[in-house]
């Protein structure tokens, strides 16, 4: 038990009636592993990491992040303990545009884990220099590029020192060229031995970093395996031919 | 083929006469056009410099400031209105130290408390009473006071609208919008008239407060709104960025909503306090001596009757240029705030 990070058991979860976003979800991530999360637009892999930290409530099953344990009815008090220890980096980054860099970095770590000012800002300076981005440390984020951005929305999730990272996708919205230096950094934290739930489309990431491969489509999982296997010898039609396509890009 | 030469040539000709008269006619025209401008401009200056009679504002320009503020303790309001000066131009220019920036709202927020010490005395300084306060330091007072206040008012109103609890939702939305249907002109008379009738006896509300009060109470349902429009625009993904760092619904609204709002609102709000500098005029009917109060008890005084005009000329051309300057400061303010514009921001 002590060696799960997240665990799901037959979770479901419709918007509307008779069509499911997520279909009888049962999966599990250790600890210090990488789960890579694949599947087609709309295949719910948004709805299924988005239920790990309490962003989206859902109707059956039950969810268990780092020994917490929610169902379908919405606590908040769980959650919220969740939240602290669980970090999440978006597509679209999601900083806070009326706030600096540092600030955005330090709010929570002062405002949540009532850390001492100064405390958080040196560490949020060393999170920082770790990403290379020391130098825009007063900037606000209208004047960083995407990938700096998106490097800053992993130095606030860091700065909470969470045990869980989840990334929604968080190079889909940067230029081509931008992509590596987020990836890097990502790269980095799984050899920190950091939990993530990663969902990408980048398959040289995916078969470097990934102990896992989830594959999911229509709201189910179709399959989990390791990268070796999954890229090489997918199991199922349906993921060989979203490989497929993916490689034409 | 000579007919065609000829048909050409009357051709041009009849073009060449009709330029001419077309030319002609323009230039007549603009010479109309020219002595018109140039006669009105001329009428105007002749009766500004020699028919008008500008004693009336000359010989009371102290009374124009202050009103009827006690004479050996003038420079009480002058001092507040000069560092109100001096802090726009400092605005103005902008500091470019970030705590200097820093500092700025609250310094703004202080003048308030101070210009009502400085009118109003007490601690070591002559006490005057708020019958004797008039002119522009209470046309500035009524305005930055009741400003002030509608701010917080307004912004939780505007939270209140957005509730969860059904009750407060209902009330804010029952205050803000029957204030927004009745005239401001009856909220003044409430606050003069009827305000007093409700307290209890031995309890007085001084007739500047009663107005402020009034004003605020109106101003805020006007300034929720803006902001509600401010909360409506940021998008969902801030409050979710916000959830996932684990800041609870207060410290959301508080750190990463209002500061928002506040900042998308911006140019509405400088509408509104433009508006309300505008509007504390109201008040001259209801027996306050603000500006436009020094102007008419001026025009009743037997010795200045009948210049309307030039008073009311020199009372438009201060209301102008404060409205003015006012527009000017929140254009700055507000690009110095722009969140979406890389290039502007501090
Ligand atoms: N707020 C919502 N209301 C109704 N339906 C929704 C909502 N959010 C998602 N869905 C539906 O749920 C399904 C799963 O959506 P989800 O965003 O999880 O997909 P995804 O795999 O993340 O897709 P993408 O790769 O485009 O991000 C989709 O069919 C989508 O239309
Ligand atoms: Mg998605």
């Amino acid at each position: 038990m002590d060696h799960i990070a997240v665990r799901t058991k037959k979770l479901s979860k419709s918007y509307t009636q008779g069509l499911y976003a997520l279909d009888d979800i049962s999966i599990q991530v250790d600890h210090g592993k990488v789960l890579v999360v694949m599947g087609p637009s709309g295949s719910g892999k948004s709805t299924l990491i988005r239920t790990f930290n309490g962003l989206e409530p859902f109707d059956e099953g039950e969810v268990n992040v780092l020994g917490i344990q929610i169902d379908s009815t919405y606590d908040e008090r769980k959650i919220r303990k969740i939240r602290k220890r669980v970090g999440m980096v978006f597509q679209q980054f999601n900083l806070f545009p009326h706030l600096s860099i540092l600030e955005n970095i330090t709010l929570a770590p002062i405002q949540v884990q009532k850390r001492r000012p100064i405390e958080a800002e040196e560490h949020a300076m060393h999170l920082l220099s770790q990403m290379g981005i020391a130098t825009h440390s007063s900037k606000y984020p209208s004047q960083l590029s995407g990938g700096e951005q998106q490097r800053v929305a992993i130095a606030r999730a860091l700065a909470l020192k969470p045990e869980l990272l989840l990334f929604d996708e968080p190079t889909s919205a940067l230029d081509p060229e931008r992509v590596n230096e987020v990836l890097d950094v990502m790269r980095r934290l799984a050899k920190q031995g950091m939990t993530m739930v990663v969902v990408t489309h980048e398959v040289a990431f995916a078969k470097e970093v990934a102990d896992q491969v989830l594959f999911m489509d229509a709201g189910k999982v179709i399959e989990t395996s390791t990268p070796d296997l999954f890229f090489s010898n997918a199991q199922h039609e349906r993921s060989r031919r979203f490989l497929n396509q993916i490689e034409k890009k | 083929m000579p007919n065609k030469i000829i048909k050409s040539g009357l051709k041009l000709l009849e073009n060449n006469i009709r330029d001419l008269f077309s030319n002609l006619l323009s230039l007549i025209l603009r010479l109309c056009i020219i002595s018109a401008i140039g006669l009105t401009f001329f009428y105007i200056f002749q009766w500004l410099a020699i028919t008008a009679n500008w004693k009336v504002v000359s010989s009371n320009v102290p009374l124009f400031a202050f009103g009827s503020f006690p004479s050996d303790q003038r420079w009480r309001p002058s001092l507040w209105i000069i560092s109100l000066l001096f802090l726009s131009i400092f605005t103005l220019i902008g500091p470019n130290r970030k705590w200097l920036r820093r500092i700025l709202p609250f310094a703004w927020i202080s003048t308030i408390p101070i210009g009502i010490y400085l009118l109003s005395g007490g601690l070591g300084l002559l006490p005057v009473a708020s019958r004797d306060w008039g002119g522009l330091s209470l046309t500035i007072l009524l305005t930055g006071c009741s400003f002030l206040l509608s701010l917080p008012l307004g912004i939780l109103l505007a939270l209140g609208r957005q509730s969860k609890l059904l009750v407060i939702k209902h009330l804010s939305s029952l205050y803000i919008d029957s204030m927004r249907a009745v005239p401001l002109i009856a909220v003044l008379f409430f606050g003069q008239l009827l305000i007093p009738l409700f307290l209890p006896l031995g309890v007085e509300v001084d007739r500047v407060w009663r107005a402020v009060l009034a004003f605020t109470l109106f101003v805020s349902a006007y300034i929720s709104e803006d902001i509600r429009g401010g909360l409506q625009a940021i998008p969902n993904t801030q409050i979710e960025a916000a959830e996932t760092l684990g800041l609870n619904q207060f410290q959301i609204t508080f750190f990463v909503l209002i500061p928002q709002a506040l900042r998308i609102a911006l140019p509405a709000l400088a509408n509104q306090a433009i508006g309300l500098f505008q509007n504390t005029s109201l008040m001259a009917i209801l027996g306050l001596v603000e500006l436009l109060g020094v102007g008419r008890s001026l025009l009743a005084n037997p010795e200045f009757i009948g210049r309307y005009i030039e008073v009311y000329i020199w009372l438009a051309s201060v209301y102008w240029l404060f409205c003015t300057f006012m527009a000017i400061l929140a254009r700055h303010i507000e690009q110095r705030m722009a969140i979406d514009k890389p290039n502007l921001v501090p």
